[in-house]
């Protein structure tokens, strides 16, 4: 899983994360191991400990169902959390925002920071350098011996980059780099630069 | 009436008929109303209804002697059958019988085809005998009150056991009857079974390993003796013939006088995409047989199967091309040939086939095989003696597939609840969960009430509950309509239903091929060319179209394996190539210039050699192996070799396998005297390898999707409306990890191995393989071209791959590939 770290203004970028889809599955008489669901507030950890942003920025699709019983972790969690959170809300955001706001996070439908466009969706942002989520990026390598491999990314167009999925259990989307593209993948210690 | 009278009732009836009964026929009438329980082996066609039918309305006759003025109501036999298709036959000769004899009893048919309307009559009022499929029985076990609709059943005949025993579906037959006989008391249960290589054994599953009902059983042979023969079609100029291939089509011409001379030929295919593609080849080459051809698979719509049935029967036809769609059920008495397309793959199946012609008595049955590559001819061979040997192969049951059980106990749960300690006795009486301990059952427990093994915080986890008496039931509606739903999917196929934007139901299709198409392509299906419009829930719309077009829906089911069996019978005949020519085959001799040319380029092996070949393409270093022991051991033998080669250097594999060899695919050549000198096909420690090359290889992943489904870990959704299948198959590869990270004591996790040691990799053959590979003469050939032999193998474009290098140095190779597109 990737985060993006906006060293300048402190901001740490996380897309995606789903919380509460586990919870969701097993209401529904799935038994999808409980424990999994601690996964993600571990990585949360790790990554807010490693950076000590002041912001963290979460680019939608926080949580991934309506409300269940994993909202009370995620509170848990938050009020641990020295730094301000925002939530650029995505589809999947369907907790209405004044839940958020309670807990002291501000929910925007977009961020312009610095000529930076920041939205859950991709967009077009014109002049502005669009940041986005959504797509669970992943890209998929061949080599000779018909070998192929696929792994989440950080991928970038000229005036556009898609982060990848932070959650577990989420699932990725394969795209396909053209010239103009750069792509970033995600190994289990470092993010290598496959394509540009 | 006593039974003496009973059965003069049976042979009047046969007599009347002009037909006289076979000593099988009456063994099973004396056994029945004996009030034994059976299994009789009986082919297709035989008559074996009447052989059961017959009894079970005797006995109600006998129990109800005033049946000409009045009906006892109540359901009193079922009647299972696999295949839903076959139900009308089978309720035909029922009320024939019924009619004849004047019994009064009621026939119904209870499947997926029957209307809701209908099906909530039967609900109130249950026709006397029940004709019915393993899904709809288990779905009467989910519905209240199922005590009382079974109390008074006197019989359960479960028709093509063979069918049904190595699948999990026989699974989910055991288990229904389990509960079936302590409700119903006074019960009789028969299977019906073609013949296999351990029908003991299948009996033994049937009524249950240590039960009364096996105690007080028989064994009805039919012996039926009938000739078969069976022809190659061998290539006029072999050496033109190609080395690789499945069609088979360049001998399109030599079919033809086959087809001419008889009144009706059926040509059976492997696979649907194949099924197609002769179809249509046939038409495109000889228009004149336009109308006299049909086609039939299992993926056309049900109105056209039966209307091309009752074609073959009225003699309208002058040949079928079709799948096993064709393999079972109803008799065909005007097919007098049958052409096998490309090898069977097992003998049992040949023989079924080949029994599908001449089926007047006394008739020789013809069966030509058609060879789709020049291998394929040793095959061919190999399959005349099988033939002459009667070498059938076992169907291997399946043992604790705890996806059923849990599938099973919802269903319990759902109906009328279920007491745990009642339930667990009679599980353990079957033959799949004889060895179930009490701690596996407290699991599966556990499992289906919290949905893990202990109490967590955070949890809403709702499935079953328990009452304050002990019983376990389920109240949310929601849960127990989306079970109902699963219960049919235990085949889990991805399918998706193909109509005209108008409405017109065409088939169905597998998502993975509509998935690679844009709209406005046009494919071939159901024997029309058609475009593709969109996919709309579930369902994909067409219009026809006149473009012609080369793609072919492919279905991914016709992957089998040569049994043991056949393996050792397809060594034999090619060891025969060093043989006096005047004791080859003709398929042998045929095969001299490609022998030739295989001792040219690396060597054709005699019984005590094992060859390998290793050589280099544009495609990278090929290694490659033939032992010749069929798809599924090779996968096997494969991964274990690749697994163990990577333990001495780090390398990436990707890997192919046929039924005669596999091969081991690199960017780097691996240094074959270091394999050799390490004793890497040793059978020590083969399990652990096995398994920890297992990680890296997907096959238990694929063994979780099902077990994943049947279990309700994932919801496939509702007929026509569901989540798309692609989801649901992601859904469960993430499941699988997270399992495996988080909760790898998981029995369904656990399950997804054990499958694949016992049914896929068929671990127990591996190991008799590799002690034969250790007696054998390594014979290693450094080629300087593809061989004949292995061309087969390295253009196989499924591959499974195995690494032990680093993620970032295979990257870093591969990157400099992606950027050069």
């Amino acid at each position: 899983m990737g985060v993006l770290f906006w060293e300048q203004q402190s901001l740490l970028l996380i897309s995606d994360v789903h919380l509460g889809k586990i919870s969701h599955f097993r209401k529904y008489g799935a038994a999808v191991p409980q424990v999994a669901l601690l996964k993600n507030y571990t990585a949360l950890d790790a990554a807010v400990a490693f950076f000590n942003p002041k912001t963290i920025c979460f680019m939608g699709d926080l949580f991934h169902s309506a409300m269940n019983s994993e909202w009370k972790l995620f509170q848990e969690w938050t009020a641990q959390v020295r730094g301000k959170i925002i939530l650029v809300s995505g589809n999947h955001d369907i907790i209405s925002p004044l839940k958020y706001e309670e807990m002291g996070i501000e929910v925007v439908d977009q961020l312009i920071l610095n000529g930076f466009l920041l939205t859950h969706h991709p967009q077009d942002g014109g002049d502005l350098f669009n940041i986005s989520g959504h797509i669970h990026p992943a890209v998929r390598l061949r080599g000779s011996g018909r070998q192929s491999v696929k792994l989440p990314c950080f991928f970038r167009s000229p005036q556009q980059l898609i982060l990848p999925a932070f959650g577990e259990f989420t699932g990725n989307h394969v795209l396909k780099p053209n010239k103009r593209d750069t792509v970033y993948a995600i190994t289990e210690n470092e993010v290598i630069l496959v394509a540009n | 009436m006593n039974n003496d009278q009973l059965y003069q009732l049976a042979k009047n009836w046969f007599h009347a008929q002009d037909w006289k009964p076979f000593a099988f026929q009456k063994q099973s009438w004396k056994a029945f109303l004996q009030g034994k329980n059976g299994l009789l082996n009986a082919p297709t066609g035989s008559g074996k209804t009447y052989a059961l039918w017959f009894p079970i309305m005797l006995n109600y006759l006998k129990q109800n002697p005033k049946y000409k003025t009045t009906h006892k109501k109540g359901l009193k036999a079922v009647w299972i059958t696999p295949l839903r298709a076959l139900s009308h036959e089978i309720k035909q000769s029922a009320e024939r019988v019924n009619e004849d004899l004047g019994t009064g009893l009621t026939v119904g048919i209870r499947s997926g085809d029957t209307s809701a309307k209908e099906r909530a009559q039967q609900k109130k009022n249950m026709p006397d005998l029940l004709i019915t499929t393993p899904e709809s029985l288990q779905l009467l076990l989910s519905s209240k009150g199922y005590d009382k609709t079974f109390k008074n059943c006197s019989a359960i005949v479960v028709d093509e056991w063979h069918e049904l025993l190595g699948t999990k579906r026989g699974v989910q037959m055991e288990l229904g009857l389990s509960r079936l006989k302590t409700i119903a008391k006074d019960l009789r249960i028969w299977g019906i079974s073609a013949t296999i290589g351990n029908l003991d054994q299948a009996r033994e599953v049937l009524l249950g390993p240590t039960s009364k009902a096996l105690q007080n059983s028989v064994l009805i042979k039919a012996n039926l003796n009938k000739k078969i023969k069976v022809k190659s079609i061998i290539p006029k100029e072999m050496e033109t013939f190609p080395w690789r291939g499945h069609l088979g089509i360049r001998l399109l011409e030599d079919v033809i006088p086959i087809i001419n001379k008889s009144k009706t030929t059926l040509l059976f295919t492997n696979t649907r995409s194949q099924c197609e593609i002769w179809f249509q080849k046939i038409l495109e080459k000889h228009p004149e047989y336009a109308g006299e051809i049909a086609m039939h698979h299992g993926s056309i719509n049900k109105e056209t199967r039966i209307w091309v049935e009752q074609a073959i029967r009225r003699e309208n036809l002058k040949a079928v091309v079709c799948t096993s769609s064709l393999d079972l059920g109803v008799d065909f008495a005007p097919v007098e040939t049958v052409v096998q397309i490309g090898g069977p793959k097992g003998v049992a199946r040949f023989l079924q086939r080949a029994g599908r012609s001449g089926h007047r008595p006394g008739k020789e049955s013809v069966i030509y095989f058609l060879p789709t590559h020049a291998i394929e001819l040793v095959e061919a061979s190999a399959l005349q003696q099988a033939v002459k040997l009667k070498a059938v192969e076992d169907r291997i049951p399946y043992l604790n597939s705890f996806d059923v059980l849990i599938q099973y106990l919802v269903t319990l749960a759902i109906s009328d609840g279920f007491y745990p300690d009642q339930i667990f006795k009679e599980v353990t009486d079957t033959f799949c969960f004889q060895a179930l301990s009490k701690a596996q059952w407290t699991w599966l427990l556990n499992f289906i009430v919290l949905g893990s093994q202990s109490l967590q915080s955070y949890d809403e986890y709702k499935k079953v509950e328990v009452e304050s008496d002990g019983r376990f039931v389920v109240h949310h509606r929601g849960i127990a309509m989306r079970h109902r739903f699963q219960i049919g999917t235990i085949v889990g196929d991805a399918n998706l239903s193909v109509r005209y934007q108008r409405g017109g139901y065409i088939g169905t299709i597998e998502e993975s091929f509509i998935s690679k198409l844009t709209p406005g392509d046009v494919f071939t299906f159901a024997g029309r060319n058609l475009e593709f419009i969109r996919i709309r829930d579930m369902q994909v719309h067409v219009r026809n179209s006149t473009k012609k077009t080369r793609k072919v829906p492919s279905w991914m089911g016709g992957r089998l394996t040569l049994s043991a069996q056949m393996s050792r019978l397809l060594r034999n005949e090619l060891y025969s190539v060093y043989k006096d020519p005047a004791q080859q085959s003709s398929e042998i001799k045929a095969l001299h210039p490609l022998f030739e040319q295989q001792g040219l380029e690396s060597a054709v092996p005699k019984p005590d050699e094992f060859l390998i070949e290793t050589f280099k393409t544009r495609d990278g270093y090929h290694h490659i192996f033939y032992p010749f022991e069929g798809r599924f051991v090779h996968e096997a033998m494969g991964s274990l070799l690749a697994y163990r080669i990577s333990l001495l250097l780090p390398v990436t594999f990707s890997l192919a396998f046929n039924d005669y060899g596999f091969e081991l695919l690199s960017d780097q050549e691996v240094d074959m005297q270091q394999v050799l000198d390490n004793d890497l096909f040793s059978t020590a420690y083969l399990l652990e390898d096995l398994q920890k090359s297992l990680n890296s290889t997907e096959m238990a992943r694929r063994k979780f999707r099902d077990i994943a489904v049947i279990s309700g870990l994932v919801f496939t959704g509702y007929p026509d409306k569901g989540i798309k299948m692609k989801h649901l198959q992601s859904s469960s590869q993430l499941l699988f990890d997270v399992f495996r990270e988080y909760e790898s004591d998981n029995l369904l996790f656990q399950q997804a191995f054990t499958e694949t040691f016992e049914h896929q990799l068929e671990e127990g053959r591996l190991r008799l393989a590799l002690e034969r590979i250790a007696r054998q003469e390594i014979l290693w050939k450094a080629c300087n071209n593809p061989t004949p032999f292995s061309f087969p193998i390295i253009t196989d474009r499924l591959r499974e791959k195995l690494s032990s290098e680093k993620l970032a140095d295979r990257i870093k190779r591969m990157s400099a590939k992606l950027m050069r597109k």
